[in-house]
C-alpha cells in the first residue's frame, strides 16, 4: 500500500505541472474540436473531403503561425514573416515552372536554405544593431518584398502537379498535408526544444538579463530562433506555390499572412512577452481561425462578419487570458 | 543636519536636470541631422529634375505629406507611451468612407459623422489597452481586422450608396488656397501645431512621455496610467480620421483600400523622426521631418524612374540604416 502511494506520488505534482503548463493548448484544441464539431454538424457528408481542404488551405498559414511563435518564444517579434513567405513563394514558383518532380524537389531544398539564410541573417542584425526587433523587422519586410518583386513581377510560375500533390494530397487523402505539418514539428522543433539552443531561446525571451547572466549566448540564440523561424517561412511560401500552382508578389498577401500569425500565435497560448508556449497551440488557432467564416456561412451570416468575430475573439481571448494571469499573480 | 539633507535632494534634482540637458542636445543635434537629410534630398531631386523645387512642385508634395505626417503624429503618440497602433489605416479608411456616405446629409454633418467614427475606435482601443491590460499590438490588429469585416459587410448593406465626398471635403483634401500652399496643409499645422505644444508643455504631454519611460513608477506616484492612455489612443483616433478624411477628399472617391499603403509608413515616419518604439524618447518634430524626407525620397525614387521592386528594398534599408544611427545615439549617450 505504501509502496504503492510512494510510486504514485511522484506523478502527482508532475500532472499538475503538465495540466497547469499545457492548460492554454489543451483549450484551444477543445475549442477547435467544438467548431469542427459545429461545422461537420452543418455539412452534409462532412468527411475526408472537407479535412483535406482546411489542412491544404491553412498549411501555409500554419507554417508562418509557427515561424511567429519561434520568435516570440524567444522574446521579439517578427514582422517580415509574411514577406519571407510570399518571396519563398516567388522563387519557387519562378524556378520550379516546368520542372520534373525532381526538380521542383531540389529547388525547395535550395529556396529553404535560401530563406533560413535570410532569417538567420534577420536575427544577426538584431542582436548587431541592437535595434528592436519590431523595427528590424518592419524595415526588412519592405526588403523581402522588393526582392519578391524583384524575381516575380507578375502573378505566375508554377510547380510540378506531383510536387503539389506531395505536399497537399489531393482528392480525399489529407494524410500528405498533416504530415508536411508535422515534418518540420518532429524532425527541427522537438529536438531543438530538447536541446541547450532551445532552451536558451526560452530562456531568451523569458529573460534577457537573466539568460544573459546564467551564459546564455543571446546572439546565437537569436539567430537560431531567427533562422528556424525563416525555414518554416520557407516552408510556408512553398505550400502556398504547391496550393495555388504559382506565385505573387501582392503585398497584400504578405501583410495579411504576418498578422494572422500575431493573431494566431496568441490565440494558441504564446505571450508576447517572450518565453511561453509552444508551437501546437498555434496551429490549432490557424485551423479555429479558418472554420470561423466557414461557420458563419453555414449559418447563413456574410462570411465577411468572420473577419469581425476574428479580431473579437482574439481580443477577448487576450483580454480574459490577461485578467487570468493578473489574478493569479495577486492571489497567492 | 538638514543643510546635508537639504543638499542631497539638489544635487539629486541636479543630475537628472543635466542628464536632460544633455538629452535636448543629442536630440536638437539628431534633429539638425534629419534637416540635413532632407535638404540634401531636396537638393538631389533638384539636380535630377529643375522643375522640382517650382512652387508647384512644393504644393504636391505638402499636400500628399499632410496626411501621413497626421497618421504619423498619432502613431507617435502611441508609440511614445510604449505602445503602437496598427489600426490607423484601417481607422481612417473607415472615416473616409463613413464621411463619403454621410456627404449626402451636408459637409459638415458628413465630417463630423467620419471624426466620430475615428473617435469611437480609438476610444475602444484606448480603454481596451488602458483599462483591460490588452496588448496594445494585439488589440489595435483585433480592430483593425473587425474594421475591415464591418466595412466589408457595410458596403453592401448599412454603409451602402454612394461615396462620393462633398464639395467641401474635396476642398480640404486637394485644394488649394493661395500658391503653394494647399488647405490639407492648414489643418496638418494647426492640429501638428497642437501635438507639439501639446507633448512639451501640457501635463498631459509629460505624462506620456512619462509612461513611456517607466510605467510602474508612474502608477505608483499617482498617475492615472488608464486615463492617459485612453487620451492617447483616442488622440490617434481621431488624428486617423482627420488624416482619412483628407486622404478621401484628395482621391475624391473611396474604396476599402484607401488608407492601407499608410500604415507601415506611419510607423517608419515615426520611427526615422527618431521615436522610440520602447516609449519614452522621441517627439512630433521628428515625426514631421520623417514624413517629409519620406515622401520626398519617394518623388526622388520616381523621377529616377527606378522600379517598384528596387524602390521597396531602398525603403527598407533606409529604415534600418536610420534605426541603427538612433541605437548607437542612445547607447553611447
Amino acid at each position: 500500500m505504501s509502496a504503492l502511494a510512494s510510486a504514485v506520488r511522484p506523478l502527482g505534482p508532475t500532472a499538475a505541472r503538465l495540466g497547469r503548463r499545457h492548460a492554454w493548448t489543451a483549450a484551444v484544441v477543445v475549442f477547435f474540436v467544438l467548431l469542427l464539431t459545429w461545422n461537420a454538424s452543418q455539412t452534409r457528408n462532412f468527411g475526408a473531403f472537407e479535412i483535406q481542404t482546411m489542412l491544404a488551405s491553412t498549411l501555409a498559414l500554419a507554417y508562418v503561425a509557427m515561424a511567429q511563435a519561434v520568435v516570440v518564444i524567444g522574446g521579439g517579434i517578427d514582422l517580415s514573416v509574411g514577406s519571407l513567405l510570399v518571396l519563398a513563394n516567388c522563387l519557387s514558383a519562378r524556378f520550379m515552372e516546368g520542372t520534373s518532380f525532381g526538380g521542383s524537389v531540389l529547388v525547395a531544398l535550395v529556396v529553404l536554405v535560401v530563406i533560413a539564410a535570410l532569417g538567420a541573417l534577420t536575427g544577426l542584425v538584431i542582436s548587431v544593431s541592437r535595434i528592436p526587433d519590431i523595427i528590424v523587422t518592419l524595415a526588412t519586410s519592405f526588403v523581402w518584398g522588393g526582392a519578391a518583386l524583384f524575381v516575380l513581377r507578375t502573378p505566375g510560375g508554377g510547380a510540378a502537379p506531383e510536387f503539389q500533390a506531395l505536399v497537399l494530397g489531393s482528392g480525399n487523402a489529407w494524410w500528405p498535408a498533416l504530415l508536411c505539418l508535422l515534418a518540420p514539428l518532429l524532425l527541427v522543433w522537438v529536438p531543438l526544444r530538447r536541446s541547450r539552443a532551445g532552451i536558451a531561446i526560452y530562456a531568451l525571451g523569458s529573460s534577457k538579463d537573466a539568460a544573459f547572466l546564467s551564459g546564455v549566448d543571446p546572439l546565437r540564440t537569436k539567430v537560431i530562433a531567427y533562422a528556424v523561424s525563416g525555414l518554416l517561412c520557407g516552408l510556408a511560401g512553398i505550400a502556398t506555390t504547391a496550393f495555388t500552382g504559382g506565385g505573387s508578389s501582392q503585398s497584400t498577401i504578405a501583410i495579411n499572412a504576418t498578422l494572422t500569425s500575431v493573431a494566431a500565435i496568441v490565440l494558441g497560448g504564446v505571450a508576447l512577452s517572450g518565453g511561453v508556449g509552444g508551437l501546437i497551440g498555434p496551429v490549432f488557432a490557424v485551423w479555429s481561425l479558418y472554420l470561423i467564416p466557414n461557420i458563419m456561412l453555414g449559418l447563413g451570416v456574410d462570411p465577411s462578419y468572420g473577419e469581425v468575430v476574428k479580431g473579437v475573439v482574439v481580443v477577448l481571448v487576450v483580454l480574459i487570458g490577461g485578467q487570468l494571469r493578473l489574478r493569479r499573480s495577486r492571489s497567492p | 543636519m538638514t543643510d546635508v539633507k537639504e543638499e542631497a535632494i539638489r544635487d539629486e534634482g541636479a543630475a537628472p536636470e543635466a542628464s536632460f540637458v544633455a538629452r535636448v542636445a543629442a536630440g536638437d543635434r539628431s534633429l539638425l541631422a534629419l534637416i540635413g537629410v532632407l535638404v540634401a534630398l531636396v537638393l538631389a531631386n533638384g539636380l535630377i529634375d529643375q522643375s522640382f523645387l517650382s512652387l508647384s512642385q512644393l504644393r504636391n508634395t505638402l499636400l500628399v505629406t499632410a496626411p501621413l505626417a497626421l497618421l504619423a503624429g498619432g502613431q507617435t503618440l502611441c508609440m511614445l507611451t510604449g505602445g503602437i497602433d496598427l489600426s490607423v489605416a484601417m481607422t481612417a479608411t473607415a472615416a473616409a468612407y463613413v464621411t463619403g456616405v454621410q456627404s449626402a446629409e451636408g459637409p459638415v454633418t458628413a465630417i463630423l459623422a467620419g471624426l466620430l467614427v475615428g473617435v469611437a475606435v480609438g476610444l475602444v482601443n484606448g480603454l481596451a489597452i488602458g483599462v483591460f491590460r490588452v496588448n496594445p499590438l494585439i488589440m489595435t490588429l483585433g480592430m483593425s481586422g473587425i474594421l475591415t469585416g464591418l466595412l466589408t459587410v457595410g458596403s453592401q448593406t448599412f454603409l451602402g450608396g454612394a461615396t462620393r465626398m462633398s464639395d467641401l471635403v474635396l476642398e480640404l483634401g486637394g485644394g488649394t488656397i493661395i500658391g503653394p500652399i494647399p488647405w490639407n496643409l492648414v489643418v496638418w499645422l494647426l492640429l501638428g501645431g497642437a501635438l507639439v505644444v501639446g507633448l512639451r508643455r501640457t501635463g498631459l504631454g509629460r505624462m506620456i512621455y512619462a509612461i513611456g519611460d517607466n510605467r510602474v513608477a508612474c502608477r505608483l506616484a499617482g498617475v492615472r496610467v488608464w486615463q492617459v492612455e485612453t487620451a492617447v489612443y483616442t488622440l490617434c483616433g481621431l488624428l486617423a480620421a482627420v488624416a482619412g478624411i483628407l486622404i478621401g477628399g484628395r482621391s475624391g472617391s473611396v474604396d476599402l483600400q484607401l488608407a492601407g499603403s499608410y500604415l507601415l509608413p506611419s510607423v517608419a515616419a515615426a520611427v526615422i523622426g527618431g521615436t522610440s518604439i520602447l516609449g519614452g524618447i522621441g517627439g512630433y518634430t521628428g515625426t514631421i521631418l520623417g514624413a517629409l524626407i519620406l515622401v520626398v525620397l519617394d518623388t526622388m525614387l520616381n523621377l529616377l524612374s527606378v522600379d517598384e521592386a528596387l524602390k521597396q528594398v531602398l525603403y527598407g534599408c533606409i529604415i534600418l540604416v536610420l534605426a541603427w544611427v538612433y541605437a548607437r545615439g542612445t547607447a553611447s549617450a
